[in-house]
């Protein structure tokens, strides 16, 4: 090899490796962040139905100081090369899209859309093609709640919630419903969403549960979920 | 069952983006194992070529332009793709078509090597791989070259011993050991930053080996007898056989 040729390729794989670097500092603060998240929801199993807008109102500062690190990363990234570095990312991203979608699940038992959720998390429209929230990130991030709200649903109950199940159902059969229309290949996406036929029937059983002992009403609760809808 | 929310309907705009991800991907698949055999098809080619190499100058030639008459037919198929790859697009699929440009490369540079003697640079890569204005096709990844030109001195190094047993095809194999060697120890200081470049860099050395062993039975046994360059091809040809059995 030419060596001025070598030492160019050396330079430019130089480069970005020190780039790589750079990224993974800002990643780093990142996930420090998406811990902080799960840890404080992680409380919703424990917390009884009155104290949940408390819990969700300490998250609002973190999700705001995610804005920061977003911003950071989006100026490091250069144009076009998302996927290039999107790896390095993706676990917090993904992570934080969970606590957002949860956050807002427990809020008002909606599904926040995609672009919400990047508004709370502060990826703006503009940096496409540097950082961005792509829909594979969100769907993951999707089932990761359905996933965590199966759990709840139990947790909910012996906290004298009877509630909670009734509406967690409706939600994930409805997050069921759409992903069956996607036409998933076999990776990971897939994989995952076979997971969730499996928390689906945990919350019917708990649903159950609760109905047969009459500890809630399936009328009332009927009501209730078209109330909400 | 559920009402019918308003979820269901958002997911369809999420089939469609996961239904032309998927679609593209495959196109890209598709394209990249074309390229992969095009270009092998090449680099046979070339080996015959050169094996077959009798005086005939113009019969040379004339395979000559076939190879590069094919090459440029390879090429084309990477920029028919390249609308597929443009923007960010591109380093979402890399790895889709990284097999096939890594091929490509290979042949490009035996190519390359044959005509013009020496190792295509990276610049002289990513300029073949540019439309008619200069602009790249797209940005040839650093690890694909680096990876490329590894296979490529698999090839010479098959070239060397396959030479070896030829009358005259002893000064080929020496030049080729020169050069694999050279290449390697340039490969070597990027090993650290391109994965699986090592794992080649371990084949690269042990045909290496292969051919100093052949070598030096050709010097051992020539320092002992007054052979004949017929005998000489002889044992040569039988110590290179059990190299590749």
């Amino acid at each position: 090899m030419d060596p001025r040729d070598l030492g160019l390729i050396n330079e430019l794989l130089e480069g970005e490796a020190q780039h790589k670097e750079r990224i993974r500092e800002h990643v780093v603060t990142f996930e420090k962040k998406t811990r902080v998240m799960t840890s404080i929801l992680d409380k919703v199993h424990s917390t009884p139905k009155s104290d949940i807008p408390a819990l969700l109102e300490a998250l609002r500062p973190i999700f705001d100081s995610c804005h920061e690190v977003a911003a950071a990363l989006a100026e490091t990234i250069p144009r076009d090369e998302v996927w290039k570095w999107k790896d390095l990312w993706t676990t917090p991203l993904r992570a934080a899209t969970f606590s957002v979608l949860l956050a807002r699940f427990l809020t008002d038992g909606t599904l926040a859309t995609l672009p919400s959720v990047a508004e709370q998390l502060g990826i703006r429209e503009e940096w496409k093609g540097r950082f961005s929230l792509v829909p594979e990130d969100y769907l993951h991030g999707i089932i990761s709640v359905i996933n965590e709200l199966s759990r709840l649903a139990v947790n909910a109950v012996t906290l004298g919630d009877f509630e909670a199940p009734l509406r967690i159902s409706v939600f994930a059969k409805e997050v069921f419903t759409g992903f069956s229309m996607l036409n998933l290949k076999n990776d990971a996406l897939r994989r995952r969403f076979d997971t969730l036929k499996y928390d689906i029937k945990k919350i019917e059983e708990v649903v159950y549960d609760v109905t047969l002992r009459k500890l809630v009403s399936l009328s009332e609760s009927a009501t209730d979920v078209e109330s909400r809808s | 069952m559920s009402p019918t929310g308003t979820i269901p309907l958002a997911f369809e705009s999420f089939r469609e983006h996961l239904d032309e991800h998927y679609d593209r991907r495959e196109r890209l698949i598709k394209a990249s194992r074309d390229i992969t055999a095009a270009s092998k098809k090449i680099i046979f080619l070339i080996h015959r070529v050169l094996n077959e190499a009798s005086g005939d100058d113009r019969a040379l030639s004339l395979r000559a332009a076939e190879a590069r008459r094919r090459l440029a037919e390879v090429r084309l198929i990477m920029e028919n793709v390249a609308h597929e790859l443009d923007g960010a697009r591109f380093w979402r699929y890399a790895q889709n078509i990284s097999g096939g440009l890594q091929e490509y490369i290979e042949a490009f540079s035996f190519f390359h090597y044959v005509e013009c003697g020496g190792l295509v640079s990276y610049e002289q890569v990513q300029a073949n791989l540019s439309d008619g204005a200069g602009q790249p096709l797209f940005p040839v990844p650093l690890s694909d070259y680096a990876l490329g030109i590894s296979d490529f001195t698999g090839e010479l190094m098959r070239l060397a011993i396959t030479s070896m047993s030829k009358p005259n095809g002893r000064t080929r194999a020496t030049q080729i050991s020169e050069f694999v060697r050279g290449c390697k120890a340039d490969l070597e200081t990027l090993t650290p930053h391109i994965h699986d470049l090592y794992k080649k860099q371990v084949v690269t050395t042990q045909s290496l080996r292969k051919i100093e062993e052949a070598a030096y039975a050709i010097a051992i046994r020539s320092s002992e007898y007054e052979l004949s360059p017929w005998m000489l091809d002889h044992i040569v040809s039988q110590v290179s056989e059990d190299k590749e059995s």
